[in-house]
């Protein structure tokens, strides 16, 4: 993901902002890393450049 | 779309495939979206959608998906994918547009799979259980002026979907349909 996507991201609980952690890059794309909501302390992974910002009752429930 | 769950069910089990449906919204979106838009595709699914607004209209797109493979479907197109339920994970006050082709045939609750095939087609008993959720939490997110494409199928019912539109505020006129022998297909534009 791009570091301006962080603009247009909020938590999906609280909808407070979100600070990214650990970032690793490739050339100026974040590969990994995690999404750190600023209110409630909820941690979002960035997996393969991509946010996962499912709220974590919905990160266990998906099919198989 | 049209088909019954079970015939579509042999041919991709994680991703659903642009159809009748996607291209449709695809070229509504394509006519009405501009290049300074900032626009957010819900339930991207395969990215065909996102990719069209982003190829020809130019517009800075980014593809949301609740499932992990159609969000990696997308990123490998080149767009910008984030995983999210509905328009959850975005803050307030900021697309363009919002469009969204949603799961939306009526299902039978006996005859649902629980993997992501299914997740993409079903819309529960009525056909609005994904619709519904995504018309009371969609304004938040929409810029000042900001519009909503959102494809329905005469299998959910449009009337039944306009007007629950209308009671989350939002006026709703049809921009583009196109029959097929088992439905109609429309794409709604909600304003607010």
């Amino acid at each position: 993901m791009n570091e301006s996507l962080l603009e247009i991201l909020c938590c999906p609980l609280d909808k407070d902002d979100l600070e990214l952690e650990d970032a690793e890059y490739d050339d100026d794309e974040i590969i990994s890393g995690s999404l750190v909501c600023t209110g409630c302390g909820e941690s979002y992974p960035i997996e393969d450049g991509i946010p996962n910002l499912l709220p974590p009752d919905m990160r266990e429930q998906s099919p198989a | 779309m049209g088909k019954d769950l079970a015939e579509r069910r042999g041919l991709e089990t994680d991703v659903y495939q642009p159809a009748e449906d996607s291209q449709l919204l695809a070229d509504a979106a394509c006519d009405r979206l501009e290049t300074e838009d900032l626009v957010l595709e819900v339930g991207t699914g395969s990215g065909y959608v996102a990719d069209r607004i982003a190829t020809e209209v130019g517009a800075r797109v980014v593809a949301a998906d609740v499932n992990p493979y159609a969000t990696r479907n997308a990123r490998d197109r080149g767009l910008e994918a984030v995983q999210a339920d509905l328009v959850s994970p975005f803050r307030a006050d900021t697309f363009d547009a919002v469009a969204f082709n949603p799961p939306y045939l009526p299902t039978d609750p006996d005859h649902e799979w629980d993997d992501w095939m299914e997740r993409a087609l079903s819309g529960g008993e009525d056909g609005r259980a994904v619709i519904d959720p995504f018309l009371e939490t969609v304004s938040r997110v929409l810029a000042p002026g900001g519009v909503v494409l959102l494809l329905v199928s005469s299998l959910t019912g449009v009337d039944a979907v306009v007007e629950r539109a209308g009671e989350e505020g939002f006026s709703a006129v049809a921009v583009a349909d196109e029959s097929f022998p088992f439905e109609t297909l429309t794409v709604l534009e909600l304003v607010r």
